[in-house]
Parts: C-alpha cells; sequence; structure tokens
C-alpha cells in the first residue's frame, strides 16, 4: 500500500526474467506504480531473492532455462502462499500457464501485453492478497478473544466460589470464643449471598447459551404485551417498593399483539424492567409503555437512575459488562441480563436501543414485530 | 503494641476473600490494610509502609495487579517491598518469567487461589518473622 510519504509502506515486487528487455518493462511499470522492485534473471536466482526479500507479489516468466517458471511458482507458494504470483506466458503455452495456476499463480499475463494488462493483473492480485491478509488477521483476533473470553468466564465463575472457601478455611482455623460466633454468623450469611450469586450466574450463562441456540425463542405465536407487561410490573411491585420506586405502565387498552415466544419476551421485560429498578434512585420512577408504531411494537422501559455514561453505551449489550462508578457499586449482576435481552429481542427479530443521560436516567426501547391475524370472514372483525 | 507488628497491604476487589484472609493474618498477629483495586493500593501502600504487600491480578476486567507492581517498584522507599501474588489465573506456576526487569524481585512469591493459608502464612513468616501477637498469647481477637 503506498501511503502519503510513499516510502514506509512501499511494497516489494519481484520480477523474475530471463530475457533482458522483458524485465526492464516490467521493472518501469512496476516503478511507476510505486513499488519496490528488484529482478533476478534465473529462478534459482530468483527464489534466493523471493525468500530475503518477502515480496507481496512475483511476476515470473513460464519460460527459463534453469529451474522453470512452474517450479519456481509451486516453492513460491510452498514458501508462503500469501504471495501473490503473477506468471508471463507465450500464447504457445497457455496451458502451462493453466498448470501455473493449479501450482499456486495467481494469474497470467499473454505476451505481448500492454502496460495497463499488467497493472490490472497485479492491483487486482494485491487487493487479494490485503483481503486474505485482513480476513486472516480478523480470523486470528476472533480466536483470541475466543480464549480470552473462556479465560474470563471461568474466573468469573471461580470468583464466588474462592470466596466461600476462603471463609470456610478460616472459620476453621479460628479459636473459640465471642469474636468466632459473632464471624461465623456473619461469614455464613456472606457466603449464602456468593453461593447465590454463582447459581445466578450459571443460570444467566446457560440462559445465554439457550437464547444463542434458539431454544429459548421457538414458538412463534401471538403475545399481548399489555397483560405481560401490566402482569410483570404488579409482579415486581414489592421490589420496587423496596427500593423506594414508584412504577406505572402505560400499555393500548386492546391490547398489543406480539409474535413471539412468550415465555423468551418476558425474560426480556423482566430483566430491563428488574435493572430499571436496581439502578435508580430512592424515590425514583420507572415508566413502562408500549404501543405499536410504523408496522411494529415499540416497549419503552424508561427510568431515573444513575444513566450509562457514552462510553458503555455499546458495551452494556456485550457480556460481563458492568458499568463502573458510585452508583452501580452497591448492586450486584452478573453482567450478563442485558446481553440475553438483546440475544432475545434479536432472534425474534427486533432490536433493542437505549437512551441515557447521565444523572438523569436511561430508557431502553425494544422493537418487536407485531403479530398479524390472517384476514379470514371469522378473524377480520374489529381488528383496527 | 501496634507499632511492634508487622504490617501487610492487601489489595483485592472482592471484599469477601479480603475479610476472611484480613481475619486469619490478623489472628495470627499481623496488621492488614485493605485495598479494592490497583490505584488505591498504591496508595495505601505509600502511606502505610508495608512490610509485605499481598495482592490480585485480575481486578476489573483487566490485571491491574501486574501494573501495580510495577507502580510499587517505581515507588522510593517500596521498591524491596516483597510481594506475594494470589490470583485464580495460576492454576500452578505463572506462565511468565519472573524477571526483575518486569518488576520482579527473587523474593516474590506466587499463590493461587483459594489461598492455602497455612502455606501463606509460612512464607509470610519466613520473610517477616511472625507477626507480633501470636495466636497463643492473644486467643479470639480478631476483628
Amino acid at each position: 500500500m503506498i501511503s502519503e510519504d510513499g516510502v514506509r509502506d512501499q511494497e516489494t515486487v519481484v520480477v523474475i526474467d530471463d530475457d533482458y528487455a522483458m524485465r526492464l518493462s516490467c521493472h518501469q511499470i512496476l516503478a511507476k506504480m510505486g513499488f519496490r522492485v528488484e529482478e533476478f534473471e534465473d529462478g534459482a536466482r530468483g527464489l534466493e531473492g523471493v525468500s530475503r526479500l518477502k515480496p507481496s507479489l512475483v511476476v515470473v516468466d513460464l519460460k527459463m532455462p534453469g529451474i522453470g517458471g512452474l517450479e519456481v511458482v509451486a516453492r513460491i507458494h510452498k514458501l508462503d502462499p500469501e504471495i501473490i504470483t503473477v506468471v508471463i506466458t507465450g500464447f504457445a503455452t497457455i496451458g502451462t500457464a493453466v498448470d501455473a495456476m493449479k501450482s499456486g499463480a495467481y494469474d497470467f499475463v499473454p505476451k505481448p501485453f500492454s502496460p495497463d494488462e499488467l497493472r490490472v493483473i497485479v492491483n487486482r492480485g494485491l487487493e487479494r492478497r490485503r483481503l486474505r491478509l485482513d480476513s486472516k488477521r480478523h480470523e486470528q483476533e476472533r480466536e483470541l478473544m475466543r480464549r480470552r473470553f473462556v479465560t474470563f468466564v471461568s474466573h468469573q465463575l471461580r470468583t464466588p466460589l474462592v470466596a466461600v472457601h476462603q471463609y470456610l478455611d478460616v472459620l476453621k482455623h479460628l479459636p473459640e470464643g465471642p469474636d468466632a460466633v459473632e464471624k461465623r454468623a456473619e461469614w455464613m450469611e456472606r457466603c449464602l449471598v456468593r453461593t447465590d450469586e454463582m447459581q445466578q450466574l450459571i443460570k444467566d450463562w446457560l440462559t445465554l447459551a439457550e437464547v444463542e441456540g434458539g431454544a429459548l425463542t421457538r414458538e412463534r405465536v401471538a403475545v399481548d404485551a399489555a397483560p405481560l407487561l401490566s402482569g410483570l410490573v404488579d409482579r415486581l411491585s414489592t421490589m420496587a417498593a423496596e427500593a423506594g420506586v414508584t412504577m406505572t405502565c402505560q400499555v393500548p387498552e386492546d391490547g398489543l399483539p406480539l409474535l413471539g415466544d412468550a415465555a423468551a419476551l418476558s425474560m426480556l421485560f423482566e430483566n430491563l424492567l428488574v435493572n430499571a429498578i436496581k439502578y435508580n434512585r430512592a424515590e425514583g420512577r420507572v415508566a413502562v409503555t408500549a404501543e405499536g408504531r410504523d408496522g411494529e411494537a415499540v416497549v419503552s422501559v424508561a427510568d431515573t437512575g444513575i444513566g450509562i455514561p457514552e462510553e458503555y453505551r455499546d458495551a452494556v449489550f456485550d457480556e460481563f459488562v458492568r458499568v463502573k462508578g458510585e452508583g452501580a457499586k452497591k448492586t450486584t449482576g452478573t453482567g450478563l441480563g442485558l446481553p440475553i435481552c438483546k440475544r432475545i429481542a434479536g432472534e425474534l427479530g427486533g432490536v433493542i436501543e437505549l437512551e441515557s443521560h447521565v444523572g438523569v436516567g436511561t430508557t431502553f426501547r425494544v422493537r418487536l414485530p407485531l403479530h398479524r391475524p390472517v384476514q379470514t370472514a371469522a378473524t377480520a372483525g374489529g381488528d383496527a | 503494641m501496634s507499632s511492634e507488628r508487622k504490617r501487610i497491604v492487601l489489595v483485592d476487589d472482592d471484599d469477601d476473600f479480603a475479610a476472611a484472609v484480613t481475619a486469619f493474618l490478623e489472628l495470627h498477629g499481623f496488621e492488614v490494610h485493605r485495598a479494592a483495586d490497583g490505584r488505591s493500593g498504591v496508595t495505601l501502600a505509600k502511606m502505610v509502609r508495608p512490610d509485605l504487600v499481598l495482592m490480585d491480578v485480575i481486578m476489573g476486567e483487566r490485571t491491574e495487579g501486574f501494573f501495580a507492581v510495577q507502580n510499587l517498584r517505581r515507588t522510593p522507599g517500596l521498591e524491596q517491598v516483597p510481594v506475594f501474588v494470589i490470583s485464580s489465573v495460576y492454576s500452578a506456576e505463572p506462565q511468565f518469567k519472573v524477571t526483575p526487569e518486569r518488576g520482579w524481585l527473587a523474593h516474590d512469591e506466587f499463590f493461587q487461589k483459594p489461598v492455602d493459608l497455612p502455606a501463606l502464612l509460612k512464607s509470610i513468616t519466613a520473610r517477616l518473622g511472625g507477626g507480633e501477637g501470636a495466636l497463643a498469647t492473644n486467643p479470639g481477637t480478631i476483628k
């Protein structure tokens, strides 16, 4: 690739041809394109040059004395399959050119050729090389992330287990006395909290895996969002009251039929509602609204909580990301709730978006497909 | 009495783990000061001038403990303080070279979580001598 200064990123191209005139003209065309060009007059020197210079592309004449072009192509391909080789061939040897491509050559230019013909093939070859190198790099990055992820999950699972183990271990070493009685009571309580944490983590982890595999979102039936949401609000009212949070629920009176899986939808909205209560302030509010808009259902859950700083707004949907900050420290969570919501929404053909203002609150908006009943004589009626 | 006690700074982001280890070390006569992240751990160590630092590795989402150790090594007066790393990232030995140029000293040690308390105590005692108020003289005084 040619950068602004034209030097640092200069790519090397090697020309291997026994014909001086051909080397010279290739050199001129390629140098004009901005490449560093090295030429070699036979296969042996050429191969030595290729392994030393590690070029991006090699132009090889097929018909050379000594090591022939076909052999050169095969050896370059063996050395580094990402090096693009272009063979120059007379019309009489097009059959051999096809053999060369079987040995790993990228393409061929029949003699005589114009500068443009060579340029087009070289550019195309290098473009292909870039794409291949890019996708190879992406694949490596993905693999690295997968491996890191496994390490991270096991660390998350191990943390509460370690805490419980350490408490029990110290309790074993504790001499009897009033302090020991007090510690034992306090630590037993903590052990229960931490084992609960671990249970929840494993449960959420499994849920996430099930959602991902499609197992939790298999059904596609009409699910009325109105009673679903008001039912959830009722069920969570005790939790909200304990947190000092008021909940309101505004849903269409004649219902809002979603197309999806009832259990999965319930899980999705419950997660959002619980979050809205948990990450709220004392005397805060949670407003749940649902409506049909532009042919889809829009369910909003708005809180008056701590808000999500801008740098976290995409990341909160990633596994184990929990917003750091004073407000979030007090709450417990597995860091898997929102990833579960995002996956469920996605599996059901919807999306989840968020709008947040730090210190003011966050609104999660889920857009889902509406259930459209087949219009028959029996069902066509009060449908709007 | 407290002036005689060996001081330990414990840096770990898990409050429960830290509470348990603290109780155990206090039981054996050490004075324990706690920090929950690398940065406040270094600050605390600057103030407390500990005889030993116990350091977790993964705090938050990254290997914060390693950076904290390097910062300790650059802090006047703390360059030589022994650091014992306690982490769940090791199954046995750490997979990196423990070399001075990376901030590790020969007297630094590595423990895996959950930590083997008698082994930890043995190492600490070998490094610092015992805590002042040993178990026998001070039974049950843990906080």
